[in-house]
């Protein structure tokens, strides 16, 4: 292990953490109303939204149509219900089929 | 389940061979940070030639996210004491947040996401370290498919909601929209927290939940 990969992994380790802890020390103090409640609910899909788009269609920097396609494929999937890994490994074979014709 | 989180790890330990790190550095990076966007950043920038700094800091920024998520996770086990809350901490990530409070409240239990954490975390430290092994072994076709692998999980993750709920439905496109734009004319990891936030503000308004209203009830 080099030095400078040693401090970049320690202090990734603390900028990662702190923001994770901080709400676990912080929380009984800290009482929620309805509303806030329901703003706390929305936040994984607003989040899981944000962090899919615009990002996926950037998944190969020269091709666009690549996160297109493995996109929808992981949408009709998830929409029939099958399980998670199916969807996951459903789009990463929806990919392969697209570079491999592609070749 | 377990299944969908190798392939992540996996394109993560490529992506760190290709950045130019020792096969220890990459697993001792996913034992450590437990990240996989953060982590996939940073190897990314290694790569580019980036410093300590700017690294530190764009991890930082793209983490300032699991401050809300911790705060939902939290909410949710609320009872627990501080010890576990600090233990559990370390677990909150994009998938066992998503997971976790996507769960019914019944069986959202407090051992549910510490079970969680554990499968995430033995499934996020393999997979880098098959990646890392397995760099220059795989056919560069499949290890160029593998970066669809943590869309495709989260999209797997919000359709079951999106599917019950018109309205959520609506917020999500209305969230990728906006976030969309934003990151056109600010730096990605403040437009992914700020349109998180002021759609999940809209959302209150228009978004009605069944769980919340018979809560209230």
């Amino acid at each position: 292990m080099r030095a400078e990969i040693l401090a970049l992994i320690l202090g990734m380790t603390a900028v990662t953490y702190i923001p994770r802890a901080i709400p676990a020390v912080l929380t009984d103090k800290l009482h929620f109303r309805a509303r806030v409640e329901k703003f706390l609910k929305l936040i994984p899909f607003t989040a899981m939204s944000a962090l899919v788009f615009p990002s996926i269609f950037f998944v190969d920097e020269s091709h666009p149509y690549i996160g297109v396609i493995g996109g929808l494929a992981a949408i009709v999937l998830a929409w029939r219900k099958l399980p998670l890994a199916v969807t996951v490994l459903g789009s990463i074979g929806a990919v392969m089929v697209v570079y491999l014709i592609g070749q | 389940m377990i299944f969908g989180f190798i392939p992540v790890g996996i394109a993560y330990g490529i992506m760190a061979q290709q950045a130019g790190l020792l096969g220890g550095e990459t697993i001792a990076m996913s034992i450590f940070v437990f990240a996989g966007a953060s982590q996939m950043m940073a190897v990314g920038m290694y790569g580019q030639g980036a410093g300590f700094a700017a690294i530190i800091l764009a991890t930082l920024m793209l983490n300032l996210r699991h401050l809300i998520m911790s705060t939902c996770v939290m909410n949710r086990i609320k009872p627990c004491g501080i010890g576990f809350k600090l233990l559990a901490a370390f677990g909150v990530t994009d998938e066992s947040f998503a997971l976790f409070t996507t769960e019914s409240e019944s069986r959202a239990t407090p051992w549910f996401f510490l079970g969680l954490i554990t499968v995430t975390y033995t499934s996020w430290v393999t997979g880098s370290f098959l990646g890392a092994i397995a760099a220059t072994l795989l056919p560069s076709i499949l290890s160029a498919s593998l970066g669809i692998a943590l869309y495709a999980m989260f999209i797997g993750l919000m359709i079951p909601g999106v599917r019950e709920n018109f309205h959520l439905g609506f917020l999500v496109v209305l969230t990728a929209v906006v976030n969309s734009a934003l990151s056109q004319v600010i730096p990605f990891s403040w437009a992914l927290i700020l349109s998180t936030l002021l759609c999940a503000g809209v959302g209150v308004v228009f978004v009605s939940l069944n769980e919340e209203e018979t809560e209230e009830l």
